[in-house]
């Protein structure tokens, strides 16, 4: 075994309490093999990585158990009591980190072999082989002309080169444990089935074991050869990841599986649990079974004794009183569609619309080269339409976003609000405009005014000029706007700094809500949440429909999330609309090259289907 | 009022923070000091008795009890002295400083907020203004608007409203990018509106911060102008007059340099102190920066 976890826990002192943040770890990687460690925000995961590198946030130590890595000697070394100068050698050697941001974890003012180099000096290689093997290095990660590559600066490539990299320094000197936390989060989806492909390649030719941390489910059923699922710093689930991702056992992990949107077969609403994670100062109040609060299967027991880790088949391991017992539950019922009026008006036409950046003037008053956000998309919503805009980073469709809003003056192209063309602002065209649609914004933490109560941000619109409702008038609209989006009243008088990142978004909407607009534009809303939170969001959209007829803008880079949510769908490439229509016609046979590499970077539900999808379709996507 | 969790926060910090509570003390007990002056002061402060000029301190060989910080060159206490002197520095540096504040923070924020020619202008205007030696530029302006208390303090206005508009604007651009910003104006709130309602708020922690440090400036350049004689009255105790007084007889009579010097030098290192404890107290940046490190 390669790294072995026995018992190992984690505290904190928190208020004068100890808090377990990770309780009892118990894992084993075998030289050669993925361990996925899965779990939502807050779970605990990132914490193994931090104890491997010693960086445990002050107040934090390791109060128990150990952490065995097996030397090439063959001796076995506890990392967390090993001296710091022995750990120091094993780090970056023995075992290497594939960071979470490629682009922050590359220094910057340094090229590419000057970070190599430096990299390879620490492993003793001599200098006059150094740049031969950066340039063998950078050729095992599929890296096009690495010899092209050696003089440039971080910032000159693109994130999944910046991965790529980081990547082949971590595999460099053929370490025994390399530890990836998150390395595919902050990419694309085509981005991220490449990277994949590379870490699994290497890993495989290596004999190297590989820790993967990751959030998502599917990508971890992927990727590893066990899974061990985490919640609130305890081991919920763990065995073989075929076992845990198909057939999980935990009513957690049941959870986590069925708050995905399936990419096909057919749709059902998905089952959300109440509530979200506790945090951290909450963990030493959970008395039982960590998992109890939110449990949909719970009974008088489980809130009174604290589970154990039980062997439900050969290697299959769950914390859960009734883990066996309880049947997975019924199939909810079928998602019904709800199609859109054809007839009417539609509330929102954009035609051919598209937005140029002038470039900067030097001092000269000569302007540098525009960049073209938009270059023309078109889009139609009909009222209670829900419509998708897919895409990748730098497509477009964030901008495009804006310009529907008005938030940017196009530079092309019309923009129709009920049939009235608003393209261009004014008065009277922003009230039109303003009246029909409204924003939600992607980062709640950045569109919340830290300063405004909750009561204050819903019901900012009454604040507006001409608008003269009193406060009692904008209380009792503010309650009514809680109610509708699912939050507890009593937050009404609390700031967004006091609020989990569920109800910031949730917050976000109702604000939105508050003019009872027509048709909503939502940027990205849900790529910042936890799978658990993003599934409650969506339902909270669906019932928004159901309830009040809104319409909605979906932007997403996420093709499983539209198609759960959206009837039609465009789908959006460097500013232009690639292609357009139903959305379950677009997923049955896409059309456009684009539209299909994209379908086959995102990881399938079915495992026996094979992904990553091999190079070729790869590089159509991300070129 | 009702406190946001993030104020009250700010509020507490603000009260535990060692500078914070030194330097306030300081300038609240020079403030008592200078307000209760007609009634704790032993003498008129132009009152001479040319009997007994040059009296050193009450402690000293040769001191007297009526005169507790001794007596200048036409016999006149500087305890009194010193303590009406405190009533000018403090009134000076309360309005030059909300001046320069006002001034500064206003085209800050519309420049922030229009970018484009507005902002090109005010930066523009700000480099230009910046460029100039402050002294020289306060002796210019006073030179041609004339000497006075009230002079000193458009003069100081004048001046250093670029000191506030530059970090305030820096500090504006960030806030600006923020989506609540573009949220705002969804909700249909006008410019005025965003800019007081939205931007102003998030800019108060940076203008406290400022304010104690610019009152700290105005207290030296109101003493440097008094000085020079371009600032009050010569009758009027101010505590640069006191020092161009008495810098003539230094050598008799040093306390008569030492002891305005030492107010000046307390009550700068009060608003110092206050500024710097305030700005590591509000500054999101270092709060932040703290809270990742002790969870």
């Amino acid at each position: 075994m390669t790294l072995t976890a026995r018992g190992l826990t984690v505290s904190a002192t928190l208020g004068g309490k100890r808090i377990d943040v990770l309780r009892d770890l118990d894992f084993a990687i075998a030289p050669g093999k993925v361990l996925g460690l899965v779990g939502e925000s807050g779970a605990g995961k990132s914490m193994i990585g931090r104890v491997l590198a010693r960086s445990l946030p002050p107040g934090f130590s390791v109060t128990s158990g150990r952490l065995d890595f097996l030397r090439p000697d063959g001796e076995s070394r506890d990392l967390v009591t090993v001296p710091g100068p022995e750990l120091s050698r094993l780090l970056g050697d023995r075992i290497a980190f594939i960071p979470q941001e490629p682009l922050t974890a590359l220094n910057p003012l340094m090229t590419i072999e000057a970070q190599f180099g430096e990299h390879l000096e620490r492993l003793g290689l001599p200098a006059s082989r150094r740049r031969a093997r950066i340039v063998e290095a950078l050729a095992e990660v599929r890296l096009p002309a690495p010899e092209t590559l050696l003089e440039r600066f971080p910032f000159q490539l693109s994130g999944g080169q910046c991965q790529r990299v980081l990547i082949a320094m971590a595999f460099a000197s053929e370490p025994a444990l390399v530890v990836a936390d998150e390395p595919t989060t902050a990419l694309d989806v085509s981005t991220q089935a490449t990277i994949v492909q590379i870490m699994r390649r290497l890993q495989r030719e290596h004999v190297t074991s590989l820790l993967f941390i990751t959030h998502d489910l599917r990508l971890a059923a992927r990727v590893c050869d066990d899974i061990l699922v985490l919640y609130a710093g305890e081991v919920v689930e763990r065995g073989p990841a075929r076992a845990v991702s198909q057939a999980p056992r935990h009513p957690y992990t049941r959870a986590l599986q069925a708050a995905n949107p399936p990419l096909d077969g057919p749709l059902t609403r998905l089952v959300t649990l109440p509530d979200q994670m506790p945090g951290l100062a909450a963990f030493a109040n959970l008395q039982g079974c960590r998992f109890a609060p939110r449990c949909p299967t719970r009974d008088a027991g489980c809130a009174a004794s604290s589970p154990t880790l039980r062997e439900v088949a050969p290697g299959h391991f769950v914390r859960c009183a009734d883990a066996c017992s309880v049947a997975a539950p019924a199939a909810p019922a079928v998602l019904r569609r709800l199609e859109a009026a054809s007839s009417g008006v539609p509330v929102l036409v954009v035609e051919n619309v598209a937005k140029r950046f002038a470039g900067k003037r030097d001092w000269l008053g000569r302007r540098s080269a525009g960049v073209d956000a938009v270059k023309s998309a078109s889009l139609t919503v009909r009222p209670g339409e829900f419509v998708g805009v897919v895409g990748e980073s730098g497509s477009g469709k964030s901008t495009l976003a804006r310009l529907i809003m008005g938030l940017e003056t196009p530079t092309g192209g019309r923009v129709l609000v009920d049939g009235q063309d608003v393209t261009q602002g004014g008065r009277e065209t922003r009230a039109i405009r303003l009246g029909a649609l409204q924003m939600v914004f992607q980062d709640p933490q950045s569109a919340l005014n830290p300063r405004r109560p909750v009561e204050r941000l819903v019901t900012q619109t009454m604040e507006a000029k001409g608008s003269n409702a009193s406060e009692a008038q904008r209380l009792e609209r503010a309650r009514e706007l809680l109610r509708e989006t699912g939050l507890p009243p009593e937050l009404i008088d609390r700031y967004p700094s006091q609020l989990s990142g569920g109800q910031k978004q949730r917050v976000n909407i109702a604000r939105a809500l508050c003019v009872t607009p027509r048709l909503l534009v939502a940027d990205e809303i849900v790529s910042g949440l936890d799978v658990s939170v993003q599934a409650q969001i969506l339902n909270l959209l669906l019932d928004l429909r159901a309830e009040r007829g809104v319409g909605l803008v979906f932007i997403s880079h996420d093709l499983a999330v539209v198609r759960y949510l959206c009837s039609r769908m465009i789908v959006m490439r460097h500013g232009l609309v690639v292609e357009e229509g139903e959305t379950e016609a677009i997923f049955a046979a896409p059309k456009h090259a684009y539209t299909r590499a994209l379908m086959a970077a995102a990881p399938p539900d079915d495992l026996d289907r094979p992904w990553p999808p091999d190079a070729a379709a790869l590089a159509a996507a991300e070129g | 009022m009702r406190l946001s969790p993030r104020a009250r926060a700010a509020w507490l910090r603000c009260l535990t923070d060692p500078r914070v509570v030194t330097g306030g003390l300081l300038i609240l007990s020079i403030a008592t000091l200078g307000l209760l002056a007609p009634w704790i002061a032993p003498h008129d402060p132009q009152e001479q008795d040319l009997l007994a000029t040059l009296m050193p301190p009450a402690w000293a060989v040769g001191g007297e009890a009526r005169f507790p910080f001794g007596t200048d060159t036409l016999g006149r206490c500087i305890a009194s002295r010193l303590l009406y002197g405190a009533r000018i520095a403090l009134y000076v540096s309360v309005t030059a400083a909300t001046g320069a504040m006002l001034l500064g923070t206003l085209l800050a924020i519309l420049a922030a907020y229009f970018g484009g020619w507005v902002d090109w202008l005010i930066s523009r205007a700000v480099d230009v203004w910046m460029a100039f030696p402050p002294v020289v530029l306060a002796l210019i302006l006073l030179v041609g608007m004339g000497a006075g208390v009230n002079k000193v303090i458009l003069a100081i206005i004048l001046i250093d409203w670029t000191r506030f508009c530059r970090v305030i604007r820096s500090e504006a651009l960030v806030v600006m990018v923020r989506d609540y910003i573009a949220a705002a104006r969804l909700a249909g709130f006008g410019h005025r509106q965003i800019m007081l309602k939205e931007m102003l708020p998030a800019m108060i922690p940076l203008v406290i911060t400022m304010m104690s440090i610019e009152m700290g400036i105005a207290v030296i350049v109101e003493a440097i102008m008094s000085f020079v004689g371009l600032s009050v009255e010569p009758d009027v105790p101010a505590w640069g007059v006191m020092i161009a007084d008495a810098r003539q007889t230094m050598h008799q009579a040093p306390w008569g340099v030492i002891l305005p010097v030492g107010a000046i030098f307390l009550t700068v290192l009060g608003f110092n102190l206050l500024g710097d404890g305030l700005r590591r107290a509000l500054d999101a940046r270092l709060v932040l920066s703290r809270a990742v490190a002790t969870p």
